[in-house]
């Protein structure tokens, strides 16, 4: 049957590495024997709680030794698995009632782990041609920053195909969260190679690099922003970190700034840039050289092109299709990931997203090139750059910064232009800069690029 | 016509920071009666953007109203209120008396 062999392939690893570390949890070890037999464990009560093939479960957690035990165990019984990270509360309802869930698993700090049956009988199309079949399913959501969240229904089968290919086995921690697919695909990485699931009890700076210290990490996947806060907290001067071979980030653009500085002061670990939609998987990635922001991407069943300037991507992976809105794929299969990038032969660089571009009296302006700017400015802790309307100019461009110590706004603003207009085009140069003490990034380590509330 | 003072010094404020990000050559005169923007000016429409809203912050300030410039009503007018900074003056005072902005407080 189709659906027993779906993670037969994770059990034969599990087996191959059952003496070895699988998952490290609030200082404690599990091994891959724990692991191979907590599914089984899972498995077995599944059967009892009445989660019966092609079920839609939600699992609201975050890496646990029973949230990894539980998702293997509901694909391997064929359900559609829909991940919930307690962090996202606001859009918890909305996620439950948009993926017509069905059975609700609860994770609490202490692992303990608890069943709701919701009453809902899921018929959506998508989810009925999973369920029909007994297919694993995975359902993800988008972010919603730019517009209502979607939720993107996957074919487990499609992305659980590339894990097949043995890799490095690694020590890694899984910083992006549970419900992302960055997050996932970070579990089945691990997973898939006999490596070790390193878990962070919170994403603080100081509280990853330390695990890092403690548990002998080799690959730290992380975001921009996140590279950004341990420059700024100067956390790496607190810990020892000469186990991190690599760190690999995603999720937006990197300023070069960033980049270079970091590369600079932590020479020894390897840069890499990935690049992944929750659409359509995470591709493979191979960047210029460390510290670079040239990339080459695609790697089996994915190919890519550029059309008027965006990135187009065919993959095997990719979704069904969202259960809320109609699908993006053209007709010949490709997905238009909405990325303006730049070419050179096969190597690729991503400018930001399309919708994020300002256009200031049709000039294009991409806020990370600004961002890159004015974060090596003395002073500044974090920027965001976004685009207000304006009835002359069409757009112009805004800046809202945390500086480092308390200034005065107006004279810091000031300060801060002139920065700009001595490195920036003039129709770069924000018109407008806020300075606030708020943090500007949401609970993914992702940078919000809005206007703040007053 | 007689020019409000008070209007005329927030706008010379605004001159005076708009100045410091313009190139030499764009600089903008403290003179009621010099060009702003138009064919006699050296501004370009990014410079006029920027000293706009440096203006709506210095008249917002000087006058506790929240003052917009920049917006469909001034740039629908068949003569330009950002002519000079006299024109720009009248313009202000005009808006003013007719009630078009509100004290932020008061909403």
């Amino acid at each position: 049957m189709k659906t027993d062999m779906s993670i037969d392939f994770l059990l034969r690893v599990f087996k191959e590495y059952r003496d070895n570390d699988a998952i490290i949890w609030h200082d404690q070890v599990f091994s891959y024997k724990w692991l191979l037999d907590r599914v089984e464990y899972w498995s077995d009560r599944l059967l009892l709680e009445e989660v019966n093939p092609g079920t839609i479960v939600s699992i609201e957690a975050d890496f646990s030794p029973n949230s990894v035990a539980l998702f293997l165990s509901l694909l391997h019984g064929g359900n559609v698995v829909v991940p919930l990270a307690t962090a996202q509360d606001t859009q918890r309802d909305d996620h439950m009632k948009l993926a017509q869930i069905e059975v609700a698993i609860h994770l609490k700090d202490n692992d303990e782990v608890s069943f709701f049956r919701t009453g809902v009988a899921a018929n959506h199309k998508l989810l009925q041609r999973l369920k029909k079949s007994s297919t694993p399913g995975l359902v993800l959501f988008t972010s919603g920053s730019t517009g209502k969240s979607k939720a993107i229904v996957h074919d487990m089968l499609r992305i659980l195909d590339k894990f097949k290919v043995r890799r490095n086995c690694l020590r890694m921690i899984t910083f992006l969260l549970f419900d992302h697919i960055g997050g996932i695909n970070t579990m089945l990485y691990i997973l898939s190679n006999g490596g070790c699931m390193v878990t962070v009890r919170n994403r603080q700076p100081d509280t990853v690099l330390a695990t890092v210290e403690q548990h002998q990490v080799e690959l730290l996947p992380t975001s921009p922003t996140f590279m950004n806060l341990i420059l700024i907290s100067e956390a790496y001067k607190r810990h020892n970190l000469s186990s991190l071979r690599k760190i690999t980030y995603g999720t937006e653009p990197m300023p070069e700034t960033t980049l270079n500085r970091f590369h600079k002061l932590l020479p020894d670990i390897e840069l890499l840039q990935t690049y992944g939609l929750s659409e359509i998987g995470i591709l493979r990635s191979k960047s210029r050289k460390s510290g670079s922001s040239w990339m080459k991407i695609g790697g089996e069943g994915m190919s890519t092109r550029v059309i008027n300037g965006r990135l187009q991507i065919k993959a095997n992976s990719a979704m069904l299709g969202y259960l809320n809105a109609p699908s993006p794929v053209t007709a010949d299969g490709w997905f238009d990931t909405g990325d303006a990038v730049e070419i050179d032969g096969e190597w690729i660089k991503v400018l930001g997203r399309e919708s994020e571009i300002i256009n200031v009296g049709g000039q294009k302006v991409f806020p990370a090139e600004v961002e890159s700017a004015i974060q090596q400015m003395v002073g500044v802790a974090e920027v965001s750059v976004y685009g207000e309307s304006n009835p002359i100019t069409g757009s112009i461009v805004c800046a809202t910064i945390n500086p480092v110590g308390s200034v005065d706004p107006k004279a810091f603003g000031t300060e801060v232009r002139r920065y700009c207009s001595d490195r920036l085009p003039r129709y770069m140069v924000p018109m407008r800069i806020q300075v606030t003490d708020k943090s500007q990034h949401n609970t993914r380590y992702k940078k919000i690029r809005s206007r703040p509330a007053e | 016509m007689e020019i409000n003072g008070e209007i005329l010094s927030a706008l010379y404020e605004a001159v005076d920071e708009t100045n410091l990000l313009l190139p030499e050559n764009q600089q903008l005169t403290k003179d009621p009666d010099a060009a702003l923007f138009g064919p006699d000016s050296a501004l370009d429409s990014i410079g006029l953007v920027s000293f706009i809203i440096e203006a709506e912050s210095t008249l917002s300030q000087a006058l506790g109203k929240a003052i917009t410039l920049a917006d469909e009503r001034a740039l629908s007018r068949s003569h330009s209120p950002f002519r000079t900074l006299g024109t720009l003056v009248q313009y202000v005072e005009e808006q003013t008396a007719n009630g078009c902005y509100k004290d932020p407080r008061a909403s």
